[in-house]
C-alpha cells in the first residue's frame, strides 16, 4: 500500500540532496574539525561554509551568530536558561499558554526556580491581543518568547511586531522565538523585519534535514550561559563534538528550502485549500482550528464533533494515511492537547482533533485519497458514538441530559 | 507513540466499526437494561444495553440474550465495549451472573491492553453494572436483598478528589481495592483519576493519601525533597523607573491628560484623513498607539506619529514620553 505522510510537522523525510550533500561525512570525511591535521581542515571548511549558509539564510548575519545545537529542543533550553542565569536580577518571563512543550516545561521549571512567569492566552482562532501582550511586560522582565508558527494549528504570531514593541519598551528584555516550524516556510530575515528578535531555535528535521541537528541564533551582545559546557566548540557556547555531516545535511536543507520557496508555498497553500475545501464540503461538524488567523502554507488541524481522535488516526493508519491527533488518548497523558484548550475549542470536538500537515513532497493524489477515505471514517466512528444521530445525521437531541455536561454521571 | 494493541483489539475495534456480522455496534431499542459511563469532557463515554429472555416466574432466572453498545473513545474503548459484549452473549449469563465479569476478563479477552488504556476496560465494566441495576429497577428486583454491594450514589456524595474527571473519594477508595492498584500511575491508568491536571496526586486527601490508608503507607516511597525552590532576588532594578513619570500625578490623570492632547492635536488632522489614533496601553512614560481607518498600515504611520502624536506629547504632557507603534 502507498504511504500518504501528511504529518510533517512532527517530522520529515530526508531530501535526497541533502542525503547526498551528507553522505560524504560518513565516510571519507570523518575527522573531528578541531585536529590539526590535514585531512580535518576539509571537515572544519565544510562546517564554517555550512554556519555561512545558514547565516547568510536568517537573513545575512554574522556566522558567529549561529550556534549548532542536537535539536530545537536544546535550543530553547540554551535560550531559556542562559538567559536567566545571565541576568540574576530579573525574574519575569513572559510567554504564550500555546508555546510546544519544549519551552512550555521549562518556563514551568524557571517558575519552581523562583521566577514568575506570565502565560499569554490567546483567541478562539488562535491570535494574541497586543494590549495583553504589552500589560504583560514589566520593569523585572527578563525574557520573552513567543513562537513563530504553532506546530499544532499552523498560527503564526506577528514576532518582527512584538519583538520590536519589546525592545522599544525596554531594551534589556531579551527577546526569543521558537522558528521550529516557521524557518523555510516563512521569510526570517534577521537583519530587517527580525532585527530587534535576540534568539531564534530552529531544528533540521521540520525541512527534510535528518533528526538531530538543530541551530540557535545567538544576536551579539546577548548575554547568554552555556547549558553544555566542557569543551571550547561554538567558542565555548556549546560544548561537544559537532556533528558535521548532519549539520551540512541542515544547511544544505535550508538552501533548499529558500531555492523552492516561492514554488514550494504556492503549491504546499493550494494543496491544503484543496484538503480543507473537500473535507468541509463532506463532513458535517467539521471546524478548521485557526482559520481565521494568518496561518504556515501547509498545516491543516480539523476538529471532529462528537469523535475521539485515536479512533480516526487508527482507521487512517490502516488505509496508509499518516497524520496526528491532539486528543487525550494520543497526548500521552489524559489531557487532550494544551493548545486546543487554550484555543477553546469546544468540548464535543476537543477530543476529536485531527491534524494534516503537507510538505513538498506532497501531491494533488496524496490530497485526494484523504478526502476519499477521511469522510469514511468520520462517519464509521460517529456510528458507534453515543452522541450521534446516524439516522438524522446530526448530534442527538437527548445528549447532555444522558451523560451530563462534565463529569461522571451515571444512570444508576 | 505508536500502538501497542494486541491483534485481537485491533480486530475487534476495525470489525466493530466497519459493522461485520456478529458484532454489537449500536442500540437496543426499549432495552430491559441500560447503563452509561463516562462522559465526552473524560474523553470516553459508552452506552450499553442488553434485551433479556424473560422468566415467567423469576425475574432473577432472566436470561441475557442481546447485548448493544455505543462507544466515544479510542480504539481500546470500542474494542472493549466489542469484547464486553461478546463475553456477555456467550456465556448466556443472568444480569446478576454477569456483574461477575470484571475488567480483567475483558482485558484477557483482548489479550491484554497497555497499562494507559485499562480504564478502557474499567468503562466496560461499569457500563454493565449500571445496566444491570437498571434492570433490577425495571423488573423490580431488589439486589440489596439478593447480597449485591450497589454502592448507590457514591458519585453524587462524598468528597471529590479528582477534579478533572469529577471522581470521588468513596469511588476511587471502592476501585483502588476491587483492582488492587498500588501507585498513582496504575490509578490514573485504570480510573483516569489524577491523570490530567495531577493536582490531587499529593495533596492532603489525594490519591497517595487514599493508597497509604488504604494499603499502609510505604516508608521506601516517601516523595524526595526537591532541591528547586532558590532564594529569589527581589531587588529590582528599573522598577522604580517607570513607577512615577510625573511626581503627584496619579496614573490615572496622566492618561486623561495624554489623551486630551491626542484629542486636541492629533486627532483632528489625522481625522481629516479619514484615519484615527487609539491608545492601547500606557506603561509609566511609554505610549502605545495603534492607527486605525485609513492611517492603518500607511507606510509613514510611524513618522506620523513622531510628529503628530509624540512630538505635542513630549511638549504638553512630559518630555520623557516615548510613542511606541502597535
Amino acid at each position: 500500500m502507498k504511504i500518504v505522510y501528511a504529518d510533517n510537522n512532527a517530522t520529515t523525510a530526508v531530501a535526497p540532496e541533502v542525503l547526498e550533500a551528507m553522505l560524504p561525512f560518513f565516510k571519507q570525511q570523518y575527522f573531528n574539525p578541531s585536529s590539526m591535521y590535514e585531512p580535518a581542515r576539509a571537515v572544519a571548511h565544510a562546517l564554517s561554509a555550512a554556519r555561512g549558509q545558514i547565516a547568510e539564510h536568517l537573513g545575512g548575519v554574522d556566522p558567529k551568530e549561529v550556534l549548532f545545537t542536537s535539536c530545537a529542543t536544546e535550543s530553547n533550553n540554551t535560550a531559556l536558561r542562559g538567559v536567566i542565569e545571565a541576568q540574576p536580577r530579573r525574574r519575569h518571563v513572559v510567554t504564550t499558554t500555546v508555546e510546544h512543550p519544549a519551552v512550555l516545561g521549562v518556563c514551568q521549571d524557571l517558575e519552581r526556580r523562583g521566577c514568575e512567569v506570565t502565560f499569554l492566552p490567546v483567541d478562539r482562532q488562535g491570535n494574541l491581543d497586543t494590549g495583553k501582550f504589552i500589560r504583560a511586560l514589566r520593569p523585572d522582565t527578563a525574557l520573552v518568547s513567543i513562537m513563530h508558527a504553532n506546530n499544532e494549528t499552523g498560527v503564526v504570531f506577528p514576532v518582527a511586531e512584538l519583538a520590536r514593541i519589546t525592545k522599544e519598551t525596554d531594551e534589556q528584555i531579551i527577546f526569543h522565538t521558537d522558528a521550529t516550524q516557521s524557518l523555510g516556510k516563512l521569510p526570517i530575515d534577521l537583519t530587517g523585519e527580525f532585527r530587534h528578535v535576540d534568539l531564534l531555535s530552529f531544528s533540521g528535521h521540520k525541512l527534510h534535514a535528518p533528526k538531530g541537528v538543530g541551530g540557535l541564533f545567538i544576536r551579539r551582545g546577548t548575554c547568554c550561559r552555556p547549558l553544555m559546557i566542557g569543551g571550547h566548540q561554538e567558542d565555548g557556547r556549546r560544548a561537544g563534538t559537532e556533528n558535521v555531516a548532519l549539520i551540512v545535511g541542515m544547511a544544505r536543507a535550508v538552501a533548499l528550502a529558500a531555492e523552492k520557496h516561492d514554488e514550494d508555498t504556492a503549491r504546499i497553500t493550494a494543496l491544503r485549500d484543496r484538503l480543507e475545501v473537500g473535507l468541509m464540503e463532506r463532513i458535517p461538524y467539521l471546524e478548521i482550528n485557526g482559520r481565521g488567523a494568518v496561518r504556515l502554507p501547509g498545516t491543516s488541524n480539523l476538529a471532529c464533533h462528537y469523535i475521539e481522535g485515536e479512533g480516526m488516526l487508527f482507521e487512517l493508519s490502516a488505509e496508509g494515511i499518516c497524520a496526528s491527533s491532539g486528543s487525550a488518548c494520543t497526548s500521552g497523558s489524559l489531557e487532550p492537547s494544551h493548545v486546543l484548550r487554550a484555543l477553546g475549542v469546544p468540548f464535543t470536538a476537543v477530543q476529536g482533533s485531527v491534524r494534516f500537515s503537507l510538505s513538498r513532497y506532497n501531491t494533488d493524489e496524496d490530497v485526494d485519497r484523504i478526502v476519499d477515505v477521511f469522510p469514511a471514517v468520520v462517519e464509521r466512528l460517529r456510528r458507534a458514538s453515543p452522541y450521534w444521530d446516524p439516522a438524522k445525521g446530526e448530534p442527538r437531541a437527548d445528549v447532555e441530559m444522558l451523560f451530563g455536561k462534565k463529569g461522571l454521571k451515571n444512570t444508576k | 507513540m505508536a500502538w501497542e494493541y494486541s491483534e485481537k483489539t485491533k480486530q475487534l475495534f476495525m470489525d466493530a466499526v466497519h459493522g461485520k456480522p456478529g458484532t454489537h455496534l449500536g442500540e437496543i431499542e426499549e432495552p430491559d437494561g441500560l447503563g452509561e459511563h463516562g462522559s465526552i469532557a473524560c474523553g470516553d463515554a459508552m452506552r450499553f444495553t442488553f434485551r433479556v429472555r424473560r422468566d415467567p416466574d423469576d425475574p432473577t432466572k432472566d436470561v441475557i440474550t442481546d447485548a448493544r453498545y455505543l462507544t466515544f473513545g479510542c480504539t481500546s474503548a470500542i474494542a472493549a465495549s466489542e469484547a464486553l459484549c461478546a463475553i456477555i452473549e456467550k456465556g448466556c449469563y443472568t444480569p446478576i451472573e454477569a456483574l461477575k465479569i470484571t475488567n480483567q476478563d475483558i482485558v484477557d479477552f483482548l489479550e491484554g491492553l497497555p497499562s494507559q488504556k485499562i480504564h478502557c476496560s474499567v468503562m466496560g465494566a461499569e457500563a454493565l453494572e449500571a445496566a444491570v441495576f437498571n434492570w433490577a429497577q425495571r423488573r423490580g428486583v431488589d439486589l440489596r436483598e439478593l447480597g449485591v454491594d450497589i454502592h448507590a450514589d457514591e458519585q453524587e456524595e462524598g468528597r471529590i478528589v479528582c477534579k478533572c474527571f469529577s471522581l470521588t473519594e468513596p469511588y476511587l477508595r471502592r476501585k483502588i481495592e476491587e483492582l488492587g492498584l498500588r501507585t498513582i500511575p496504575e490509578i490514573s491508568g485504570a480510573l483516569k483519576a489524577g491523570g490530567a491536571c495531577m493536582s490531587c496526586h499529593h495533596t492532603p486527601g489525594g490519591l497517595q493519601d487514599l493508597l497509604d490508608d488504604i494499603w499502609g503507607k510505604d516508608v521506601t516511597q516517601l516523595p524526595i525533597l526537591s532541591n528547586y525552590a532558590m532564594p529569589s532576588d527581589t531587588e529590582v532594578p528599573g522598577a522604580a523607573e517607570a513607577a512615577e513619570v510625573s511626581p503627584g500625578v496619579s496614573p490615572y490623570q496622566f492618561s486623561k491628560h495624554v489623551e486630551s492632547v491626542i484629542e486636541h492635536y492629533a486627532r483632528p488632522t489625522l481625522q481629516k484623513d479619514g484615519g484615527d489614533v487609539e491608545i492601547v496601553d500606557i506603561k509609566g512614560a511609554l505610549v502605545y498607539c495603534r492607527f486605525t481607518g485609513a492611517c492603518a498600515g500607511c507606510h509613514a504611520a510611524a513618522q506620523t506619529l513622531k510628529l503628530l502624536v509624540e512630538g505635542p506629547l513630549k511638549e504638553h504632557v512630559d518630555e520623557r514620553i516615548r510613542v511606541i507603534q502597535v
